[in-house]
C-alpha cells in the first residue's frame, strides 16, 4: 500500500478514538469542574475536604503521571481499568480539577447581595446556588473553562502512554514503520489545529448565547 | 392595638460585632396595616436591626415573632418564614441574569412552587403596582435605571405576598432625581395597607408615610411615637439635635 492512503486510513482510526475520548471527557470534566468548584464553596466540612483533596491531587500531579497511576498503579491493587477508560477518567479528573478553580473564583466574585436577596425570598441554600449563583458564576467562568477544554484536546495525546490507539499514538507507530516524520507529524499537527479551531468557533457560539447585558463573559 | 393584630414583634434583640455593641436590646412591634419608620444617625444599627429581623444576620440574643411564630426558635424553618417577610435592599440586589419579569416570578415559581401562568399573573400585578411598564419586563437589570431597579425589587418582594415588607434605606443608593418615584411607590403600598417597617434618611417622606416613628441611637430605640409628636416635642437631646441638624440642612 502506498504511503499516503495507508497513513490517512490509520490516522482516521486514531482521530475517531481521540474524538471518542474527548466527547466523553469534555462534558464530564465540565460537570466535575462545576461540582468541585461549588462543593469547595458551599459544601460542609466533609464535602469541602473531599473536593479540595481531589483538586489539590489532580492539579498537583502531571497528567502523564495520573494516567500511569490509574493504569499501572491501580492494577497492583487488582483494579483494572481498560486503557480507553483510563484516559477518560484521567482527563476528566485533571481537567475538571483545573476548571473547578475558575468556577470557585467566579462563585466568590458574585456580589453577596445576590445571596442575601435569594435568602430573603425564602430560598434554600440549594435553590440559591442553582437558581441564582451558578447561572451567573458559570458565565463568568466560561472563558477559563473553554481554555481548559482546549488544553484537554492537546493533552489527549498523552493517552498513548497507556496504549490507547488515539491519533498521536497511531501516528507515532506509523512513523516508526516508514520513518517520514515531516509528513506524519505535520499532518497530525494540522488535525489538532483544525479540531481546536472548530472548538473555538463552537465556544464562541455558546458564548453568544450565554451573553447577557451586564454580565461579563470575556475579560476585557 | 390588640395582640391578634401584631404582625412583627421584636424583643430585646442584641447583636455585637467584635465586642462592638450594635444592637443593645431592641424591642418593637408592628401591627397589621401599620407603617413604622426607623430614624437615626448613620451607624446606630438600623440596617443591622432589619437584617436581624429576617435572620440575614444572626442576632446574639433576643426573640422575634412573625404573626405569633417565633423566628428565633431553632426548630422553625427560617426559609418558610422568610417567604412571608419582604425585604428591600439599599443596593436593590436584583438577580443580574434574569429579566425584570423573571426577577419577580422566581420567588413564586421556585420558592412557592406556583405554576408559571399563575405566577405570571401575580408578577404582572406586582409590576403594575410599582408602575413598571410592560416594555421593561424583558429588560435585564443592567438595562434599567436605579429607580426602576428598586421598584422591580419592591415588586419582587410583593410577589411573595408577604405579611410585612422591610425596607433598608431604599433610596440611599439612588440618584436624587430618582428618589421620588421609589418613595411614591412605597407610600402607595403603605396607604393600601401593606404592613411596613422602613429605615430611611428621608425625613419628609418619613413624616408623610409613617404611622409611627422610632428613633434609634446607640443600639436602642430611644424614642417612639406618632410623627407630629416626635418632631414637635422630642424628649431626648439626641433626637432634638437630629431634627435640628436636618432642618438646618434645609430638608
Amino acid at each position: 500500500m502506498p504511503f499516503w492512503p495507508d497513513f490517512l486510513s490509520t490516522l482516521a482510526k486514531g482521530i475517531i478514538v481521540t474524538l471518542e475520548i474527548l466527547a466523553i471527557s469534555m462534558p464530564l470534566s465540565v460537570i466535575l469542574g462545576i461540582a468541585l468548584g461549588t462543593a469547595r464553596v458551599y459544601g460542609n466540612t466533609i464535602i469541602r475536604g473531599i473536593a479540595s483533596a481531589i483538586v489539590i491531587t489532580f492539579r498537583g500531579f502531571p497528567v502523564l503521571v495520573t494516567l500511569l497511576i490509574l493504569f499501572f498503579g491501580l492494577s497492583d491493587f487488582g483494579i483494572y481499568i481498560p486503557p480507553f477508560w483510563t484516559a477518560v477518567v484521567g482527563f476528566t479528573l485533571c481537567s475538571g480539577s483545573y476548571q473547578s478553580e475558575y468556577v470557585r473564583g467566579a462563585i466568590r466574585s458574585i456580589d453577596i447581595g445576590q445571596s442575601l436577596a435569594a435568602k430573603s425570598l425564602g430560598m434554600t441554600k440549594m435553590q440559591e446556588v442553582f437558581y441564582v449563583i451558578l447561572p451567573q458564576a458559570i458565565r463568568r467562568a466560561f472563558l477559563g473553562i473553554t481554555n481548559e477544554l482546549i488544553y484537554l484536546v492537546q493533552y489527549s495525546s498523552l493517552a498513548f502512554v497507556v496504549g490507547v490507539p488515539e491519533m498521536f499514538a497511531v501516528t507515532k507507530t506509523f512513523n516508526s514503520l516508514y520513518f517520514r516524520p515531516v509528513e506524519t507529524f505535520s499532518t497530525l499537527a494540522a488535525v489538532y489545529l483544525v479540531m481546536i479551531s472548530v472548538l473555538v468557533v463552537f465556544f464562541r457560539g455558546i458564548e453568544r448565547r450565554l451573553r447577557l447585558p451586564g454580565i461579563e463573559i470575556t475579560t476585557k | 392595638m390588640s395582640n391578634g393584630n401584631v404582625i412583627l414583634k421584636v424583643e430585646n434583640l442584641k447583636k455585637s460585632y467584635n465586642n462592638k455593641v450594635v444592637l443593645d436590646g431592641v424591642t418593637l412591634q408592628v401591627e397589621k396595616g401599620i407603617t413604622k419608620v426607623i430614624l437615626g444617625p448613620s451607624g446606630v444599627g438600623k440596617s443591622t436591626l432589619l437584617k436581624c429581623i429576617n435572620l440575614l444576620t444572626t442576632p446574639d440574643s433576643g426573640k422575634i415573632w412573625l404573626e405569633g411564630i417565633e423566628l428565633t426558635d431553632p426548630d422553625v424553618d427560617i426559609n418558610k418564614m422568610r417567604q412571608r417577610i419582604g425585604f428591600v435592599f439599599q443596593e436593590f440586589n436584583l438577580f443580574n441574569h434574569l429579566t425584570v419579569l423573571k426577577n419577580v416570578m422566581i420567588g413564586p415559581v421556585k420558592v412557592k412552587k406556583i405554576p408559571e401562568e399563575e405566577a405570571y399573573k401575580i408578577a404582572a400585578k406586582a409590576l403594575e403596582r410599582v408602575h413598571i411598564s410592560k416594555e421593561l419586563w424583558n429588560k435585564y437589570p443592567a438595562q434599567i435605571s436605579g429607580g426602576e431597579k428598586q421598584r422591580v425589587a419592591i415588586a419582587r418582594a410583593l410577589a411573595m405576598q408577604p405579611s410585612i415588607i422591610l425596607y433598608d434605606e431604599p433610596t440611599s443608593a439612588l440618584d436624587p432625581s430618582l428618589v421620588g418615584e421609589v418613595l411614591q411607590v412605597i407610600k402607595e403600598l403603605s396607604d393600601a395597607g401593606m404592613t411596613s417597617l422602613i429605615v430611611t434618611h428621608e425625613l419628609h417622606f418619613a413624616l408623610e408615610v409613617a404611622n409611627e416613628l422610632l428613633f434609634m441611637y446607640g443600639g436602642k430605640i430611644v424614642e417612639q411615637g406618632p410623627p407630629e409628636e416626635l418632631i414637635s416635642n422630642p424628649k431626648h437631646e439626641i433626637v432634638k439635635k437630629y431634627f435640628a441638624s436636618i432642618y438646618t440642612r434645609g430638608r
